[in-house]
This record gives structure tokens, sequence and C-alpha cells, in this order.
């Protein structure tokens, strides 16, 4: 085997450890994102009243039916929040997202006893949509601070079948 | 099975029983643990498989029966009978588990929309995933690899992979939305969650595919084009099933095609090579690197480099792709396509320049090979022949000139012989570097078989 192979092997080698070497930093650069977007140590104990999801009439705002976890796709939903049970000097916001992960729905952010008013949080229809998108949905009451959400406070799941 | 061969192996150290077979079997008896795990966690918690299913497993049930019977018969035969009955059985069984898992496969991805939109889906998904192939296969311009092989990475990656991660998957999905803030460090968790469980379950195939079929496995190229095959059958299966899921949340806003039209083009077109191909093309070339270097230490660091920049690169996409909104103006047109760009470019141009460097590398050795055969005069090489040999740009040239003389049958005579003649000088590279555990037999069999191929071509 003469030297040049063998440089030529080592050459190849060694190129692939730098790039290894460039994916370590991309993944750790991943894992201080995902630090400072889930900031350790930030649970404060307080949990929201979520009262429930209810189907929504969007003409007259108002909820109507029993609370549940599942709906069709023709139904426009939103959650009820008691928004008194949590501490006045919270900044919070709630918010909908769908299976895709996209917001559909927010109010917020603000210090709790502001949002008096806006305790029914509807679903939003996607532009140029007719119906809801189908699929597991995700509603969140967060804490938040210097503007970015570091604590849930409280959760619900909602399927909307395809059909 | 034989312990000792007269002339001895190229490396006097191997037994021809090399422990990477016991590895391959550990490995593969791991796979269909988890598999069978995985299927009854889905049976029992994600869904029910409809009854159909089992009407279809039914075949595969019977290719398991019929492998079983055969592969237990094989011992009562005689030694020799004995090896072929085996291969029989292992085909058999292997086909039933392959067509199991598709059956699973088809129901777990295609409920959404009909069996009928899945097949058109998967009908417009063939045609570019068996163009990825061909090219991918053609990239190793020496030393092409079979087709059975590429075909089986492919078909680990359709099927197998994506059947390994459906629970792992679903498991670390569901714990991360109970328990993470939405948003982008949720999403930054299930970019992880992608990386890593999609690149081991594809990465596997082609650690499997070192072991077992190693003398098909040269070096850095050939690692490429297996791993990038992997990734084609995945990124086959996985835009099936893309596109049958986004066909069922559209149709009732009546445009359910435009949608499913559009994950075809992202990713059967812009992201054929730029994604799941090009992410396990580098495990592929890290085991290849691995293959020819010499101390345990290097070769288990070539790997472990290999799937981490896998990782990292299928990571940052799935992590960073929201950082370039795409407009909902024209501009959105061209911002697609600049998006995969910037993000998988990058990873797409290492590639490339590992794999130019391999071929240039594999090209130069096989050179040097071609002339110490032709200085042996033994004839299975002529010194003439060497430049030609050494080019592919020459070979082609020869094989035109056969094609012009002879015809189609002219063509194919010399591409026999050019591929006799490379192998051979493949086989004394191998050797050369202490690389092959197969006797020096196996190389006189090349020697003959080029010499009988020259004497096939002369005579017409």
């Amino acid at each position: 085997m003469s030297a040049t192979t063998y440089d030529q092997l080592r050459v190849l080698y060694r190129t692939l450890l730098v790039f290894a070497t460039v994916g370590v930093v991309i993944l750790s650069v991943g894992l201080l994102q995902f630090v400072y977007f889930e900031r350790p140590g930030q649970e404060t104990g307080v949990k929201a009243h979520i009262v429930g999801v209810f189907k929504f009439d969007p003409a007259s705002s108002q909820t109507a039916g029993p609370d549940r976890s599942e709906f069709a796709r023709s139904e426009v939903f939103a959650a009820v929040v008691d928004w008194s049970s949590l501490p006045t000097n919270l900044v919070v916001d709630a918010r909908w997202y769908d299976t895709f992960g996209s917001m559909r729905g927010v109010v917020g952010p603000a210090h709790s006893s502001d949002l008096s008013g806006e305790s029914t949080i509807p679903v939003e229809v996607p532009d140029n949509a007719k119906f809801v998108l189908p699929g597991r949905y995700t509603f969140v009451v967060e804490r938040i601070q210097d503007g970015v959400p570091v604590e849930v406070l409280g959760r619900r799941f909602v399927l909307v079948d395809r059909q | 099975m034989i312990h000792a061969t007269t002339p001895p192996a190229a490396d006097p150290a191997s037994a021809l029983r090399p422990r990477r077979y016991g590895i391959a079997i550990a490995l593969a008896g791991l796979v269909v643990l988890a598999l069978i795990a995985s299927s009854i966690l889905n049976y029992v918690y994600l869904d029910t498989i409809p009854g159909r299913a089992s009407l279809y497993g039914l075949l595969a049930v019977a290719l398991v029966a019929l492998g079983t019977f055969i592969l237990v018969r094989a011992f009562e035969r005689d030694r020799a009978m004995r090896r072929k009955h085996i291969i029989r059985a292992s085909v058999l069984l292997g086909l039933g588990v392959l067509l199991w898992l598709l059956v699973i496969d088809v129901f777990l991805y295609t409920q959404s929309a009909g069996p009928g939109v899945a097949a058109v889906c998967a009908l417009a998904c063939l045609p570019t995933t068996a163009i990825g192939l061909t090219v991918v296969r053609r990239l190793d311009r020496n030393h092409k690899e079979p087709w059975r092989l590429v075909l089986v990475a492919a078909a680990w990656g359709a099927i197998v992979a994506t059947s390994l991660v459906v629970w792992g998957e679903t498991v670390w999905e569901t714990s991360a939305q109970r328990a993470l803030v939405p948003g982008p460090g949720l999403d930054t968790s299930l970019a992880f969650m992608a990386g890593t469980l999609e690149e081991l379950a594809k990465g596997l195939a082609v650690v499997l595919l070192f072991l077992v079929m190693r003398n098909e496995f040269d070096d850095v190229v050939d690692g490429i084009v297996y791993g990038a095959a992997v990734g084609l059958g995945f990124n086959f299966m996985e835009s099936v099933s893309y596109m049958t899921n986004v066909y069922s949340i559209f149709q009732p806003e009546g445009v359910g095609s435009v949608a499913a039209g559009i994950q075809w083009y992202n990713r059967q077109v812009l992201g054929l090579f730029f994604g799941h191909a090009t992410y396990t093309a580098f495990i592929g070339a890290g085991i290849g690197i691995a293959r020819q270097l010499r101390g345990r230490r290097p070769k288990v660091l070539a790997m472990i480099a290999g799937f981490v920049v896998a990782i990292a690169a299928h990571f940052s996409w799935d992590a960073w792709v929201n950082v370039f909104p795409i407009p909902p103006t024209l501009f959105g047109i061209v911002a697609i396509h600049l998006r995969t760009l910037i993000m998988t470019g990058p990873f797409a141009a290492a590639l490339i320049a590992l794999l130019l460097f391999g071929i240039r590398y594999e090209g130069q050795n096989l050179a040097d090979q071609m002339r110490k055969e032709a200085a042996t005069g033994r004839g299975a090489i002529l010194p003439e022949e060497v430049p030609v040999l050494s080019s592919p740009w020459h070979r082609l040239r020869q094989r035109m000139e056969a094609f012009r003389r002879a015809g189609l049958r002219g063509y194919f005579k010399i591409s026999r012989l050019q591929t006799a003649q490379l192998d051979l000088a493949m086989e004394r590279w191998h050797r050369e570097r202490k690389e092959i555990d197969t006797p020096l037999e196996a190389e006189d069999e090349l020697r003959r078989r080029v010499i009988h191929l020259r004497h096939w071509v002369a005579a017409s």
C-alpha cells in the first residue's frame, strides 16, 4: 500500500470528522434553543382552570352545549377559561394550535385580570377555508416571561374528525 | 464451513466465519423483536388494524409458514442440499416479513384517504423514485452496485425503517405535546425525534448491508450509493403518507389534489435528493470509510461521524424550516426553492465533495491494480487495456464502438468483459489492503472468468 493511497483515505476520514464536528455544533445549537424556550426551573405550581371546550356560534359569539373533546369538521368550537383562577400579577395568554402546529386563535398576552372580558377563545377557521382543519388541536394557557411563553398553566386536546 | 484455505485468505487471521455475521444476526433479531413489539403496541394503543389487513396478510403468513417448513426440513438433508434449502427458506421468510410490513404500512398510511387515493399517490411517486435510484446507482462510475442490493436497500427504507419509527415517534410526540410549551421548544424536541429515530432506523439498513454483503460494499462510494437508496425508499413511503394525509385534509375545501401535488413536488422533485437521500448517504459514507480503515477506534469513529452528520442535517431541516416562511405570493415559488437550497444545499455539497473524492480515490487505486495485473502477464488485463479501463468515458467509447460493429449484443459483451476486469481489479485492491476474507481462489476464479469472456468476445 502506497503512502499516497493511505493519505487519501485519511483525508476522507478527517473530512468526515470535520463534517461531524459541524454536526455536533448544529445539534448543540438545537439543544441551546430547546433550553431557551423550555427553561428549566420555571414551574410556579399555578394551574389555570379551563372550564371546557364548547361548540361556538361565531355570529352570536356564544358557546353552547356540553364540554366536549371531539368535534365534527363543520363545527366551530371555543375554549372557556376562568381567568380569576390565576394570580393577577401573572402575564399570560391562551392559544389554539392546529394539527400542523400553526396558531389558530389567541388572546393576550396580558395580566390575567385584564383578560376577564375574553374568557371565550374560539378556534379560527384558516383564511380561504370553509371549515377548521381536521386533526388534533391543542389549547394552552401559558405564562409569559420576557415575551416568551415559559410555562403551560393549563392544556386541553381536542380532536376534529376528518368527515 | 471452511476454516482454513490453501492458499490462505488475504487476512490470515480470518477464519472465514466472520464475527460480523453474528453481529448481523443479533441486529436482525433486535429489529424483528422491535417490529413485533411495535406492531402489538400499535394495535393496542394507536389503531386497530382493519380486518382487511388480516386478509391481505394471509399471503405473508403463508410465505412465513412455507419458509419455516422448508427450514425445518433442511436439517434432515445432506450438507450440500441443506445450504440450498436454507437459502430458499430465508428468501421466503424475508418476503413474508416484508409483505406483512407492507400491509401494515398501507393501512397505517392510507386509511385516511382510501386505497384509491393512496394508489394514485404511490403511482405518482414511483417514476421519480425509480429515476432517483437509477441516478444514485450510476454515481459509482467504476463499479456499479447490483440492482438487487440497491432495491433491497430502498425496500428497507420504505418498509422496515418506516415501520420501526412509527411507535417511537408516536410515544415521543405524544409525551412532548403533553409536557412541553407549544412553539419553538416543542418543534426542536420533535426535530431531535425525527433526526435521531429516522436516521437510526435507516442507518441500520446500511449497517446490515455492510455486515452481510461486505463483498459488495467496497468503499465510501458504495456506502453513499446504499445510504442514498435507503433514503429514497424512506422518502417514497413518507411522500405517499403525506400526500394521502393532506389530500384527506384539504379535499373538503376542494383543493385536495392541489395540496397532494404540492407535497409531491416538494418531496419527489425538489427534495428527492435534497432530503432523506442526502442524510442517509452520510451514514453510508461513514460506514464506507470505516470499511477501509485499520483499527477499531477509527472504524467506530467514522461510523459515528456518519450518523452524527445525518442526524444533524435532518434535525436542522425539521427545526429551522420555519425560519424561512414562504410568502403567499408569486415569490413564494422562488422562496420554496431557495429554502431547500440554503438549508439542505450545504449538506448536499459536502456529500458531493466526499463522493467526488471517493470516486477519484477508487479510480486511482483500480488503475494501479490494473497496471499491476497487466504486469503479471496472465492475460486477464492487457497493458494496452489499462488506459481504457481506467476511464469511464473511454470504456463507454469502447462499448459504443462494439455497438457499431455488432449491435446491442456486442455492446453487452464488451460491457460484461469490462465489468469482470474491474471486479478483478477491485478484488486485488481489497486483497492488497487485507480487507477481504475470501480465499485467493476467488481471485483466480475472477481471472479465469475474464479470460473466458475475452475468448467469448473475440469469437463473436
